[in-house]
């Protein structure tokens, strides 16, 4: 029943390799950016470290630049920034996916790489300790079992960030210091189906900056949630379609799902000669059996299912 | 007069509200207060074993730690069933519940002596839902109740049998309406100072009732009710959450006499929504009979309702729900069986709306549905049933004014209703429906015969008047309508006029905000404490003017010799004549309800029973999303019959309020509980409407002008809140041409419904 | 650990010392008294604690005092200028977009913010930039109005 914060000492690097060099010293250790996941649940008593390194120091961390005819986007630049940057209309899915995270004053200092290392979310993880005591821990965090899958052996959490599918379609790759050095991954591989790892982050590394190949594909980002606002996604679709003499090939990506933002398998492309109704009835299908939402919520799984299945539609069909 | 009265005025504590001097509860300063923390049940039902407090004793910076065993007295709103401790003893009946609480230096030494409290508790099988706890053989939550039942209620008025025979349609549905809570934006807090060497207590706390919960400090404290002062801040809303004294609010109390000092006790949001009072989840089994006319010929009504562990005011709710359900309409015949159940969640209470707003949802939307299998339009249906007042419902309420009829021609026309129902674009729909709600119970639930409210008000050497009054203010303007009658009948600008509110040792003691009394019952005291004020104020200008009092005339703040312009007195002149007749000028007025008023003569008659009812009406326009199944509210348009709006500004405030939070429960808000784990106990899975998705809300005042209200008002908080959810259906309904007999219409709830629907249809069409 | 942080509140500089684990919010209600700024929740739900931090609306419940060092903050305590209520404050007074009071500094707060950036908002960009700032009295309708007052008033 208490809502202070645990006692930690805030370390302030101001470069990566400071970063690296405070994260991979305390073990315990988390990075800070705009706080607006992390000190959440530094509040329920979701974390328990000594020391935030806190980034907001660190130059390389900003920026929103020209990088071989694409873009790179430093991790630390705030939600509100991306939504603004006029280098991203070529890009619509992605500001289209920032402007829903969350609510606008989250947004002011949310940064892009926060949201992409998002904690999974599940209704019996995000609660007090006194909730999660009573409830007998779970899988995630001081317990041994999910309580949402209770036969299985992995965390079923779901990833919810809003930014990651939208990045995916777009092709983007992220851009990871450590203490081995730099590395670069697409943003698919980033990710994992464990809620209680859900990142390729190991030890000491932070996210530096995202980079996106050149403008192409047009796209499109679609969030379904309660409320218009605040809500994190119940369930989020990003398309992309691109043109070409064959005719329209589409990539989709989906968060709120499962664990991590799953890249949809190609449904094929759309020639100007075939049913349409049947191509996109098909691919509706397709999302339908990608995703695997599960009770980590209030809201039936199965409705989750369908509706960014139906959306996943509408948007292909606008974008075609 | 003045004509303050029907000008918008904003609230005379607004300011403070805007520049952030407002002190609310854990505003105050606290710097030399303990911090109280609460240690709750784990366990959803179980029998205590042992509560071992030594280790957080011992712990250094501990102060006081209490527990069951500290207060062996129960507390509760209603005399006939208190049935709550401050901490359980023997027994916890819910998670969350409390069990012990200490009082320490800092928050987390506090929070440590927590983790030292060791319970042990066995465990007992729980009931969470009706049909658990009425199972048989179901454990017995309270020995003393039989299948868990709290109380049932079995009402009947007139011949239901030869009603339901007159029909040319009869239909029965059942409708399940989800559990919500107030989530008003300020969680509660209370300080508790004691003064050892006197002992005396003081609380300042969140209440809508101070009154009550003076009472019940004094009960649970074994303290003498003159060594207890209560003192309420600015609140953060209630609608209901603080109608009744909350256990925090003794426990607060206790911590600070053990410890001989101030406790501040802030609750976190969670732990605000554990103590709960909200809506209890209700299941409605409604049958009505219509003639081919759409006249009602008899209602036949069902409701259970799952309380959580304790009493709290479930025995009103589960009375108000069969008195309120049927007079607003003329319905000759009605049978009503209420059965309020106990259950191993938080206890429940009274929200805005209390008892009505479930059995009015079931109630409209089945009219609805009758109207459209009789080719009936939903506002002819209704206006086949309006009373005409003055007249007496069949249970025995005094309806005065009713503007009902009125309420319905102003929404059908502001709606374009004629030329729009039925024609709009596919997924777009059209609902109304039709609502009302008491002002004021005409018997409070502590009868001590006193009258029903008190106001002081006093005049001094510097010409301002000062008001007293005890009515809570929380947010909804009930202060301004105090001094806005004292203003009117005074002829006073309100420049002149101080309010001092709530304070048990400086103002008259007022039962509290709860059932819509405020404005009917403390406004009219306060015309009565005005008038006996003018009264003195004429009689002195008379005699220095040397005429009799009936030859004086006032207008504003000028007093003057009816048909003379020669002599004038200033208020200020008159003011000074009449303290030297008798020094510092203190007059009270009072308010008592009149005994036909108070409800009909059967058990349970008195609930439901007031001096005038509200009445209101709404059309509602949704969109549907034929992908996501979620639905969009467009636009509101509410009518309220208020009887007279003496603040128009503030009424609209109320109406848009009440319009508003009807949607929250027809769209969205629902608790849900995990084997009794609230699973919604924050503001991001409490889901009431953000900005974003809440509607354009038009509202209609209708002034029907009651007899007996102040200046003729009557209520405009609670009345327009009930229309809401039924009206949603209803335009749900016309949109995608389905019933659904459920609230709130999620869209998981919505597909799937849609789903259901659509297979029926098509093994229909393939029958056919 | 504790360090000296040295911020400007309201145009007046404050020197604290603050734990690195104190949040903002602690530091104006408890240790400057600004109590202006609320807590409705358990962190970053409501929106009733946000304050503007060099002109932008922070929900200062969820952020650390230390990392305000060097910045401007403003509370509804100094938005009152000489005695004079600001646009917001008068037009939430005068239309009735305060009931309970109890979301409204933050309302007010996030809607300075705004006007700010955009003194002639439509209803559609009020919604959006007030998103974050949840209220249960009022059903947002007198909020809007009163933002659209006050905006009409910074104009002209």
């Amino acid at each position: 029943m208490s809502e202070a914060l645990p006692r930690f000492q805030v370390l302030t690097p101001s470069s990566v390799a400071e970063a690296v060099t405070a994260l991979y010293a305390h073990p315990d250790a988390l990075p800070h950016a705009g706080g607006t996941d992390l000190i959440v649940r530094l509040r329920k008593g979701l974390s328990e470290t000594g020391t935030l390194v806190d980034l907001g120091g660190i130059a390389v961390l900003q920026g929103i630049d020209p990088d071989a005819g694409g873009l790179r986007i430093g991790a630390g630049v705030t939600l509100a920034t991306l939504e603004r940057a006029e280098a991203l209309a070529a890009y619509p899915a992605i500001p289209k996916a920032v402007a829903v995270v969350a609510g606008p004053t989250h947004r002011e200092v949310a940064t892009l790489g926060g949201n992409l290392c998002l904690d999974t979310r599940c209704v019996y993880y995000n609660q007090s300790h006194w909730w999660r005591q009573s409830n007998g821990f779970c899988l995630k965090y001081k317990g041994d079992t999910c309580h949402v899958a209770p036969q299985g052996n992995r965390c079923r959490a779901a990833f919810s960030g809003d930014i990651a599918p939208a990045l995916m379609v777009h092709g983007a790759k992220i851009e990871i210091a450590g203490p081995e050095g730099t590395r670069h991954l697409p943003v698919t591989d980033f990710y994992h189906e464990d809620g209680a790892a859900h990142t390729d982050l190991r030890p000491g590394e932070i996210v530096v900056a995202v980079h996106l190949p050149p403008p192409g594909p047009q796209s499109d980002y679609a969030k379904i949630r309660v409320r218009g606002a605040i809500d994190y996604p119940l369930a989020g679709i990003a398309v992309a379609c691109t043109a070409s003499s064959e005719g329209k090939r589409f990539t989709l990506a989906v968060t709120g799902t499962n664990s991590m933002p799953v890249l949809v398998k190609s449904p094929g492309v759309l020639g100007a000669a075939d049913d349409s109704d049947a191509y996109f009835g098909a691919l509706e299908k397709l999302v339908q059996k990608t995703v695997s939402p599960q009770r980590t919520g209030t809201l039936a799984p199965h409705y989750r299912r369908l509706s960014v299945s139906a959306l996943a539609a509408r948007l292909a069909r606008r974008l075609a | 007069m003045s004509g303050t009265i029907g000008q918008r005025v904003p609230l005379i504590d607004g300011i403070e509200k805007v520049t952030g001097r407002a002190q609310y509860t854990a505003d105050l300063d606290s710097r030399d207060a303990l911090v109280g923390r609460i240690l709750r049940s784990s366990v959803s039902h179980g029998r205590i074993v042992k509560i071992d407090t030594s280790k957080a004793q011992a712990l250094p910076g501990v102060v006081a730690v209490v527990t069951g065993e500290d207060c062996a007295l129960t507390y509760g709103v209603i005399p006939i069933a208190m049935n709550e401790y401050p901490m359980s003893r023997e027994k916890v009946r819910y998670r969350g519940e409390p069990i012990a609480a200490v009082a320490a230096l800092d928050a987390e030494t506090a929070a440590r002596a927590l983790d030292l409290i060791e319970v042990t508790i066995t465990a007992l099988p729980a009931c969470y839902t009706p049909a658990q706890s009425r199972a048989p053989g179901a454990v017995l939550l309270h020995d003393d109740k039989p299948g868990n039942l709290e109380r049932e209620v079995h009402h009947v008025f007139g011949d239901v049998t030869a009603g339901f025979a007159e029909a040319d349609l009869v239909r029965e549905e059942t409708f399940d309406c989800a559990e919500i809570n107030h989530a008003q934006m300020e969680p509660h807090a209370a300080i508790a100072d004691y003064d050892a060497a006197r002992d005396r207590l003081t609380l300042h706390s969140v209440s809508q009732v101070p009154f009550y919960v003076h009472l019940m400090l004094a009960r649970c404290l074994e303290m003498d009710t003159a060594q207890i002062r209560v003192v309420k801040p600015f609140v953060g809303g209630g609608f209901g959450a603080r109608t009744e004294t909350l256990n925090f609010e003794i426990i607060a109390a206790l911590l600070a006499r053990k410890a001989g000092g101030k406790v501040m006790m802030r609750l976190t949001r969670e732990e605000t929504f554990l103590t709960h009072r909200g809506r209890p989840a209700t299941q409605v089994k409604l049958k009505i009979g219509l003639t081919g006319t759409g006249k009602i010929t008899a209602v036949e009504c069902e409701a259970v309702m799952a309380g959580g562990g304790y009493a709290g005011y479930g025995l009103v709710t589960i009375l108000y729900a069969g008195a309120l359900l049927h007079g607003i309409y003329e319905v000759p015949n009605v049978k009503y069986d209420g059965y309020r159940v106990y259950t191993n969640a938080p206890p429940c209470g009274a929200m805005r709306g209390h008892g009505t707003v479930d059995v009015r949802h079931a109630f409209e939307s089945l009219l609805d549905r009758m109207a459209r299998e009789l080719g009936l339009d939903p506002f002819a249906v209704r206006r086949a049933n309006l009373l005409s007042a003055p007249m007496f419902t069949a249970n025995g309420l005094m309806v005065n004014s009713y503007g009902l009829g009125t309420c319905m021609d102003r929404v059908e026309t502001a709606s374009g209703w004629p030329d729009r129902k039925g024609k709009l674009a596919p997924g777009r729909g059209l609902g109304m429906a039709c609502s009302h709600y008491v002002s004021g119970a005409a018997k409070p639930v502590h009868w001590t015969g006193e009258p029903h409210a008190v106001v002081s008000m006093k005049l001094d050497f510097d010409g301002s008047v000062t008001v007293l009054t005890g009515a809570s203010d929380i947010g909804q303007g009930s202060t301004t309508i105090v001094a806005l009658a004292a203003s009117e009948i005074l002829g006073i600008g309100l420049n002149r006029i101080r309010t001092v509110t709530n304070d048990s040792v400086i103002t008259p003691k007022d039962n509290g905000s709860y059932s819509s009394r405020v404005t009917f019952m403390v406004g009219n005291a306060a015309i009565e404490a005005a008038k006996a004020m003018r009264a003195k104020l004429v009689a002195a200008a008379a005699k220095k003017l040397e005429v009799s009092p009936d030859d004086i005339e006032c207008e504003g703040e000028t007093f003057f010799v009816r048909g003379s312009s020669q002599s004038e007195l200033s208020f200020q002149d008159v003011a000074i004549a009449a303290l030297a007749e008798e020094g510092t000028i203190n007059v009270k007025g009072t308010f008592s309800t009149p005994v036909e008023a108070q409800g009909g003569k059967h058990r349970g008659g008195a609930v439901g029973s007031t001096m005038g009812f509200s009445y209101g009406a709404q059309v509602v326009e949704v969109s549907v999303d034929p992908d996501t199944c979620q639905i969009t509210v467009e636009k509101v348009w509410a009518a309220l019959d208020c009887g007279f709006a003496i603040n128009p500004l503030a009424v609209e405030g109320q109406i848009e309020g009440s319009v508003w939070m009807g949607m929250g429960q027809g769209l969205c808000e629902e608790t849900h509980y995990i084997d009794g784990l609230p699973a919604h106990a924050n503001l991001t899975d409490y889901r009431f409407p953000t900005i974003a998705e809440s509607p354009p809300i038009e509202v209609h005042i209708v002034e029907s002008i009651d007899p007996l209200g102040p200046f003729g008002a009557k209520e405009a908080g609670e009345g327009a809140l009930s229309g809401f959810p039924p009206a949603l259906v209803n335009a749900v309904a016309d949109a995608l041409g389905m019933d659904v007999n459920f609230v709130p219409v999620t869209p998981d709830r919505v597909q799937e419904a849609l789903i259901k629907f659509r297979r029926a249809n098509r093994r229909k069409e393939a029958a056919e | 650990m504790k360090r000296i942080v040295s911020l400007e509140i309201n145009g007046r500089v404050v020197e604290e010392v603050v734990a690195d684990n104190m949040l903002l919010v602690d530091l104006l209600r408890d240790r400057l008294g600004l109590t202006g700024a609320k807590k409705g929740c358990d962190g970053g739900e409501c929106g009733a604690c946000t304050v503007l931090v060099d002109g932008r609306p922070r929900l200062s419940c969820i952020t650390l005092a230390a990392s305000c060092e060097g910045t401007r903050v403003e509370t509804i305590e100094g938005q009152a200028k000489g005695g004079h209520l600001s646009a917001l404050q008068r037009a939430f007074h005068e239309n009735l977009g305060a009931q309970c009071g109890f979301c409204t500094p933050g309302m007010i707060l996030a809607a300075e913010s705004l006007l700010r950036d955009n003194p002639t908002p439509d209803e559609d960009q009020i919604r959006v930039a007030l998103g974050g700032n949840l209220c249960r009295c009022t059903g947002y309708v007198k909020i809007i109005e009163s933002v659209l007052v006050a905006a009409a008033e910074v104009r002209a």
